[in-house]
Formats: C-alpha cells, sequence, structure tokens
C-alpha cells in the first residue's frame, strides 16, 4: 500500500470520527422534531385546564387524571366496546375465511390467478367512499345502517384482502417439501395444513391478525357514514365529543390518547411487518 | 423461481412413484378448491357486488328526496356528462393533483434523507428507528386531532410562541393561502415513515459490487449517492411513490377535522367532493359516478404497480 493510499485512509477514518457524533446529532434533533406533535398530545391529556394554553409551557405539574374521568360512563364508554367487538368479530371472519384462501394461492397454481390477485390488490386501494355509497344504499333497506354486523362486514371489504395477500407472503417462504412429505403418506391437503403448516406460520398468523384488528378499530370514514348513535366506535365518538361537548381541549386530547394508546402498543409489536401489512402483502419488508 | 422448479420437480417424482398419479392430482386441486371458494364467495359478495351496484347507481339520477329516482335509467350518462361539466369537479382534481404532489413528493424526500442517516450498523439507529414509525401507527383521526391542536391559534404551542415573541399569525386552516399547506404539512409528517421505512428496507439490501467499485474508483459520499445508489433505489421509489399517491387520494380525515374542504374550496379534493355530494346533498347518483371515475384510477395506479415491479416486490 503506498504512503499516499495510507493517508487518504486515515483521513476517511478521521472523517467518521466527528460524521458518526454529528449524523447522532441530527437523528436526535430529528426525532424531537418527529415526536413533539405526539407526545404533546399526551402531556395535554394530563394537563389540568388552566395550564393548556399557559405560555411557556409548564414542564413540571401535578399531572390530573379528571379528562379522563370525565370520559367514563355514558356514550364515550359504549365506543369502545363497540370497536372491540367489531375489531375482534372482523379479524375472526377474515382469518377463517382469508387463511385458507390465501394457502390455495400460494399452493396450487389455478388458473385466473393474475385477474384474482389484481382484483384483491385494487379492493385494498379503491377508495372507501366506493364501498360505501351502495352500502348506504342496501343498509338503508335493510335496516342494517347503525348496527355492528354491518359494520362487521363492510370492514371485511378490505381485510379479506388484507389476510389473503399478506398471508400468502409467509406460506409463500415455507418450503414445500414439508407437507410433500405429509402429502405422499396419504395425508389429506387441510389436514396437513392444519398440522404442519398453520403452526410454523404462527408469527405470520399473528402479525396479520393485529393488522386486521388495527384497521378496524382504526377506520373512521365507514363509521362515521354507517353508524348514528348505538353502534357508534371511538374515532367517530372522539369527533362527536369535539363538535357536541364544545371545545373541551383536555377531554379532547384523552379521547384521542385512548383511542391511539392500544394501537401504538399493537404496531410496536408488528412494526417488521409494517411494510407488508400498509401494502397489502404487495412489498415485503 | 427456484420454488417453481422444486414444485416441477417434485411432481415428477410423484408422477413416478404414483403410477395413476392423474386422478391424486385432480383430487388435491379439488381439495385446495375448498379453501378458495369460500373467501371467493364472500369477495365477490362484499366487493365486486358493491363495485357493480355503484356503477349502475351512478347511471341513475339517485337522490333519496326523490323517489323513483333510483331505477330511472331515462338518460345513463346524464351523471358523467355533468361531471365534465362540473367547474367544481375540474377545481377538485386540480387540488388533488397539487396536494398529491407536494405531499407524496415531501414524503420521498422525507423519507429518503432519514432512511440514508438510519442506514448504518449501530444499535443506537436501530433503537431509535422504532420511534419515527409513530406519525404512520397512529390511528389517523388522532393525527388529525393532533395536528386540529396544533393549527388551534387559543392553545397550538406555536402560535403561543409567535405570540409571546411578537410577531403573531393567523391560523392556518382558515386562511385560503395557507389551508392546503396545513394538509400537506400534517399528510407529510404522518406518512413519512411509511417511504423511509420501504427506502430503507431497499438501502439494507443493496448490492455490494458497485458501492466497492465506486469507492475503488475514487468517489466522493455524494458522488457515490447520486450515481451509485440513487439509480439503485429507483424502483424502491417508484413504488413507495405509487403506493402514497393511491393513498393521497383518500386523505379524508385532515381534511374532515382540520379543514371541511374549505375555507371556500381550496381544500375540496374530489374525495371530499363526491362525501358532500352523496351524504351532505343526497345526490348519490351523481357522487357514484365520481367515484366511479376514481376507482378506475386507482384500478389504473394498481395496474401500474403490478406492470412496474410484478405482483411481488421483495426489498428484504
Amino acid at each position: 500500500m503506498s504512503s499516499s493510499a495510507v493517508a487518504k485512509q486515515s483521513s476517511k477514518a478521521r472523517r467518521r470520527a466527528w460524521t458518526r457524533p454529528l449524523g447522532y446529532a441530527a437523528v436526535i434533533l430529528l426525532i424531537i422534531v418527529v415526536m413533539f406533535p405526539f407526545l404533546w398530545l399526551l402531556i395535554m391529556s394530563f394537563k389540568p385546564d388552566e395550564l393548556i394554553a399557559a405560555w411557556p409551557p409548564v414542564l413540571f405539574f401535578q399531572p390530573t387524571l379528571e379528562h379522563y374521568a370525565a370520559l367514563f360512563g355514558g356514550q364515550y364508554q359504549r365506543s369502545f366496546t363497540n370497536s372491540t367487538i367489531v375489531g375482534v368479530t372482523t379479524t375472526v371472519l377474515s382469518l377463517l375465511f382469508g387463511v385458507p384462501a390465501s394457502y390455495t394461492l400460494s399452493r396450487s397454481r389455478i388458473r385466473g390467478q393474475g385477474p384474482i390477485a389484481l382484483w384483491i390488490l385494487a379492493t385494498r386501494m379503491a377508495p372507501p367512499i366506493a364501498f360505501t355509497i351502495p352500502f348506504f344504499l342496501v343498509y338503508q333497506r335493510l335496516d342494517w345502517l347503525d348496527t355492528l354486523h354491518g359494520l362487521v362486514i363492510v370492514y371485511l371489504t378490505f381485510n379479506l384482502s388484507l389476510v389473503i395477500w399478506m398471508m400468502r407472503t409467509f406460506f409463500d417462504s415455507i418450503p414445500r417439501v414439508l407437507e410433500e412429505a405429509a402429502l405422499i403418506d396419504g395425508a389429506s391437503v387441510w389436514g396437513t395444513f392444519l398440522r404442519v403448516i398453520l403452526p410454523l406460520s404462527a408469527p405470520g398468523l399473528a402479525a396479520t391478525a393485529i393488522f386486521t384488528f388495527l384497521f378496524s378499530w382504526n377506520d373512521f370514514f365507514y363509521a362515521l357514514i354507517l353508524t348514528r348513535t348505538k353502534s357508534m366506535t371511538a374515532p367517530v365518538a372522539v369527533v362527536n365529543f369535539m363538535t357536541y361537548e364544545g371545545w373541551e381541549w383536555g377531554n379532547i386530547a384523552a379521547g384521542g390518547t385512548m383511542v391511539m394508546l392500544p394501537v401504538v402498543i399493537f404496531s410496536l409489536l408488528v412494526r417488521n411487518y409494517l411494510v407488508r401489512g400498509l401494502t397489502a402483502g404487495a412489498v415485503k419488508g | 423461481m427456484a420454488d417453481r422448479n422444486d414444485t416441477r420437480a417434485s411432481t415428477d417424482l410423484q408422477q413416478l412413484v404414483l403410477a395413476p398419479a392423474h386422478g391424486w392430482e385432480n383430487q388435491r386441486r379439488r381439495e385446495f378448491m375448498y379453501g378458495l371458494w369460500p373467501a371467493l364467495i364472500v369477495l365477490v359478495v362484499v366487493t365486486l357486488l358493491p363495485t357493480i351496484y355503484l356503477f349502475v347507481t351512478s347511471l341513475t339520477p339517485l337522490n333519496p328526496t326523490l323517489p323513483g329516482s333510483e331505477t330511472d335509467f331515462s338518460d345513463p350518462l346524464q351523471n358523467y356528462v355533468a361531471l365534465i361539466q362540473d367547474g367544481r369537479v375540474q377545481e377538485s382534481v386540480w387540488i388533488q393533483v397539487q396536494l398529491s404532489f407536494w405531499t407524496v413528493g415531501f414524503q420521498l424526500l422525507a423519507g429518503l434523507a432519514v432512511a440514508v442517516l438510519l442506514n448504518s450498523r449501530s444499535r443506537f439507529l436501530e433503537a431509535v428507528r422504532t420511534m419515527f414509525l409513530i406519525p404512520m401507527v397512529l390511528p389517523p383521526i388522532v393525527v388529525a386531532i393532533i395536528w386540529k391542536v396544533l393549527y388551534t391559534p387559543d392553545i397550538s404551542p406555536f402560535h403561543l410562541f409567535l405570540n409571546a415573541i411578537g410577531h403573531p399569525m393567523g391560523a392556518m386552516i382558515t386562511s385560503p393561502d395557507y389551508a392546503l399547506w396545513s394538509i400537506i404539512i400534517a399528510d407529510v409528517w404522518e406518512w413519512f415513515p411509511f417511504t423511509m421505512l420501504m427506502l430503507l428496507a431497499a438501502l439494507q439490501m443493496l448490492p455490494e459490487e458497485p458501492l466497492e467499485a465506486a469507492l475503488i474508483d475514487g468517489a466522493g459520499a455524494w458522488q457515490k449517492f447520486m450515481y451509485v445508489v440513487l439509480p439503485l433505489l429507483r424502483p424502491a421509489i417508484l413504488v413507495a411513490g405509487l403506493f402514497r399517491l393511491i393513498d393521497s387520494m383518500k386523505a379524508f380525515p385532515l381534511i374532515y377535522i382540520l379543514t371541511q374542504g374549505g375555507p371556500g374550496s381550496v381544500t375540496n379534493v374530489t374525495n371530499w367532493y363526491s362525501f358532500m355530494q352523496a351524504f351532505n346533498f343526497s345526490y348519490l347518483g351523481f357522487a357514484s359516478a365520481i367515484t366511479v371515475v376514481m376507482v378506475l384510477a386507482t384500478f389504473l395506479l394498481a395496474w401500474l404497480i403490478i406492470r412496474t415491479v410484478g405482483m411481488e416486490v421483495d426489498v428484504e
């Protein structure tokens, strides 16, 4: 190695020595900027009313739970029960119908697979209003507006395609030799699936289940149009709270925090699958 | 690909071992179909039939306050003609184009910048990566509430700060000049983690050879990035951009909470216009026609994604 090359290397090393802390500083600064809006709402929900509009902001205060207490009982509490019931039911149904279909698409070559795949991806991407108008008209006639089962059925429009598409990437990654052996021994396709494949795809199944639950929990648009009072879900209840109770900022912050808390916890559990979930499995990552 | 060859090899083997393999293959196929049919039937009922119904209502002047309007097919194209002539529809498309252009553009830029910053093997960076994901995983309605707080002068820390230093500013969300930008800022904050995540994954699986070659040729960090890394990232940037483009047409909660399409019509995007026509003014037939056009646009973009990158992009 020539001396100039050595000099070049050491200058590179020296440069790395100061770019690294600089990079870390930039990252930390960015985190503060990105997290600020989220943290502001979180902290606001514990602030006594008189401090909410205080400037300079009071950093140390006696946190209060009064805003949370104001939400308990009545409409708001019920909306959380509704969100949970609808979320769990949609998740169970989507998995029940979607997982076997996904396995079939992964393992057996079927004519028309291309168009089926395109259709599934497109329904996942279609603007919600495309389904809202027809469902609204049909529910009006069936008297299904403001019912929980009505909402569950609508949520199948996006969650079933999500399950089929996402599970497929997990099934595709399981080598076929495993079930070939069982099949040659004369086991049935679905017996093998239950005994061999399903246990192996448990992590994928858990991630997919969390995603379907989150997508129905997060939905605002369908619930806004297809529910009124008794089947109202949590996101709609928070917004109603804003419109009807006036601008009680503390309570709004507490309501928003309660809607987002389960979501943040669950999402961070499945963070490695976020891209897959948000692109309906069209992109692994 | 290797996977497919495997199957072919093993079916050949089965045909050798089990002489009357044909019936067995058929039976297996039938068994497989039992798993697919229920889901396909549900999908047809909950997605295909509604889409057809949407198209049918788009051919009628459907309005719940006018009896008989839902079966009136006397002038099936009237909504589409009205749609072309309605200046508000054209305006809403233009607003959507601006919103999509700026949000997708900034999300790609910010996502790329943060991805490059986070792309090195360090325990610290891996630990903080999760924090960057928070805006994206929040329920969209909570994101809208957060920005409502930040844009409301009475309680917003920005406004309180500007007041304190003697430069008070009017509310962005009620200003005709800044309302669209208030949506753009909130949307970029909410979704740049998505492009970041996709580009980070793509960065981490870049092939070593071109990077080493550039290093040997004496390329500086900037040259390496512009002429080696960026071209290699192109497919990932394209896919991330297309996905964000499709989703940018559905930015509903932000508009619902922050601006309601206003002031005037400066944030009246097509999705919002269709929603108002359908559920505020009861012009369901007309709104269906607008929505049919939106669905076609979505289909076109989904098809573009599949065409450019195949059914599945592997960025692992």
